[in-house]
């Protein structure tokens, strides 16, 4: 309940005019504003001000920006070329899922896995690949002598001033071939396994065999996705100053599977969340 | 390649950022991420552009910035990767290309094609006694209060004056929300100071 005699702070106030408040709250602030002058006031001022430097922004930098004409005929002459290639740019081997239809049978078929098999799964990721149910499973982590992680060299400005997207690159076929020979696979598909990072480029990881291995991407519960939503949930923890880069690094190539619970709160991956629209995207959720 | 009108709507990722299901159930169709792409492209480019430019960049380097963020979006909606919160990913990229630009910059000392990036252009900020508070005179005097505030102060008041909601604030540079509105607020004040209201 807000008192008429207890004046609504700025911050508030601000947030009220930028509709962050909550909605009873934001009723309690209007309330408030329509019985006091002084915080009407207030509230003129603030909006004077936004609205005196949003003009000036504007200002200032609309009459430097060039014609969208030749950029917009630019990019659209890149996107044609990428739209032609049937290869997807990325080093990832994994095909778009993004339909409804794709999206539900994701979930049913991770669903039933999980409901008949989850003691086994689990029991296969804690004790190693035995049994039928535990290969599925089988090649979640990477062998640690032949993948026991590498970085490079690598200042946190450089780390942090470069989207994940855009530090993950495709590996060269000749270390794809090198990597599956390590680990004694001999007869895989393209789409059977997806040559991963231990330590994500993001993370300073490098392009070295030994940080590379092939994981499968029939592993129904520990898959790529999951690693992907922990690395940048890494890089983002990271480039806010919640941790160490060395001890993102030695986490995620100690064991992945355990880093992610950790710094996800959870024993059960969410990725799947992402996949039915629900996966948080920003630093300020479920912050470790 | 035209698309029916209702299959993707620019206002629903304005909208708190959250994506309508018709947003998230595009196919990961090359033509189908194209029309999107370009879309978004008409859409956000003026907003990218002011945004890098205030960072310090020159032109010919945001006009680039510019282009990798469409096409790290094309490769980013083909991957199938979360659409949620399109807008903030989208800002997100372009405030990290846009940094790495000016770190290059700095250390080659290759500065700028004119020369003049907003960074420099500091304006006096304190009024000459026949200065009067015109609408003109009392923008450049806040621009120049702007300048002077801690940059990350500066980003979120820049990224809120492109339209941002807190959230996506937040999700661009990092901070939580409560920063987000404390950090505003802090600078509001500062402008409101400055304007002698």
């Amino acid at each position: 309940m807000v008192s008429e005699d207890l004046h609504i702070s700025d911050q508030e106030l601000l947030q009220a005019a930028d509709g962050e408040l909550p909605t009873r709250r934001a009723g309690q602030v209007r309330a408030h504003l329509a019985a006091c002058w002084g915080c009407r006031v207030r509230m003129a001022d603030i909006e004077g001000s936004i609205a005196d430097f949003v003009r000036g922004h504007r200002q200032t930098l609309e009459s430097r920006l060039p014609s969208s004409d030749g950029p917009r005929a630019l990019l659209r002459a890149h996107l044609k070329e990428l739209a032609h290639d049937t290869k997807v740019h990325s080093w990832r081997w994994f095909p778009p899922l993004a339909s409804a239809t794709r999206i539900a049978a994701l979930f049913v078929a991770v669903l039933t896995a999980a409901l008949m098999g989850s003691v086994l799964v689990e029991h296969s990721i804690l004790h190693g690949p035995h049994g039928n149910v535990a290969s599925i499973e089988s090649g979640t982590l990477p062998e640690r002598n032949l993948t026991p992680g590498a970085t490079r060299s690598v200042a946190i400005s450089e780390v942090c001033s470069m989207p994940h997207e855009e530090v993950v690159r495709e590996v060269p076929d000749s270390v794809r071939r090198e990597v599956l020979r390590e680990y004694r696979i001999t007869d895989a598909r393209p789409d059977d396994y997806e040559i991963d990072y231990l330590i994500a480029p993001g993370l300073g990881g490098a392009e070295d065999i030994h940080n590379l291995w092939p994981e499968p991407f029939d592993s129904e519960r520990w898959n790529a996705h999951v690693k992907d939503a922990l690395e940048e949930r890494l890089h983002e923890l990271v480039c806010s100053g919640n941790l160490d880069l060395s001890t993102a690094q030695h986490d995620i190539a100690t064991d992945w599977i355990a880093a992610y619970k950790k710094y996800f709160h959870t024993d059960m991956p969410l990725s799947l969340h992402s996949y039915i629209g629900a996966a948080t995207n920003g630093p300020n959720h479920n912050q470790a | 390649m035209e698309m029916p009108e209702d299959m993707y709507s620019i206002d629903s990722i304005d909208e708190l950022a959250f994506p309508t299901p018709a947003v998230a159930e595009i196919e990961a169709m090359p033509s189908q991420i194209e029309f999107v792409v370009m879309q978004l492209f008409d859409h956000y480019r003026h907003p990218l552009l002011r945004y890098a430019l205030s960072l310090g960049i020159s032109v010919h380097d945001a006009e680039e910035v510019t282009q990798e963020v469409f096409l790290a979006l094309f490769r980013h909606l083909q991957l199938g990767r979360p659409r949620n919160n399109l807008r903030g990913w989208i800002f997100r990229v372009a405030h990290n290309l846009a940094l790495k630009q000016r770190y290059a910059n700095q250390s080659s000392r290759d500065r700028m094609d004119s020369g003049e990036t907003i960074a420099e252009q500091q304006l006096d900020p304190s009024p000459s006694p026949e200065e009067h508070l015109s609408s003109a005179q009392r923008q450049r005097r806040l621009l120049a209060v702007v300048q002077a505030l801690p940059e990350e102060d500066q980003n979120c008041l820049r990224l809120r004056a492109e339209g941002l909601r807190y959230r996506e604030i937040a999700s661009v540079l990092g901070m939580s929300l409560g920063s987000v509105s404390i950090s505003l607020t802090r600078s509001i004040a500062r402008l409101i100071r400055a304007d002698g209201r």
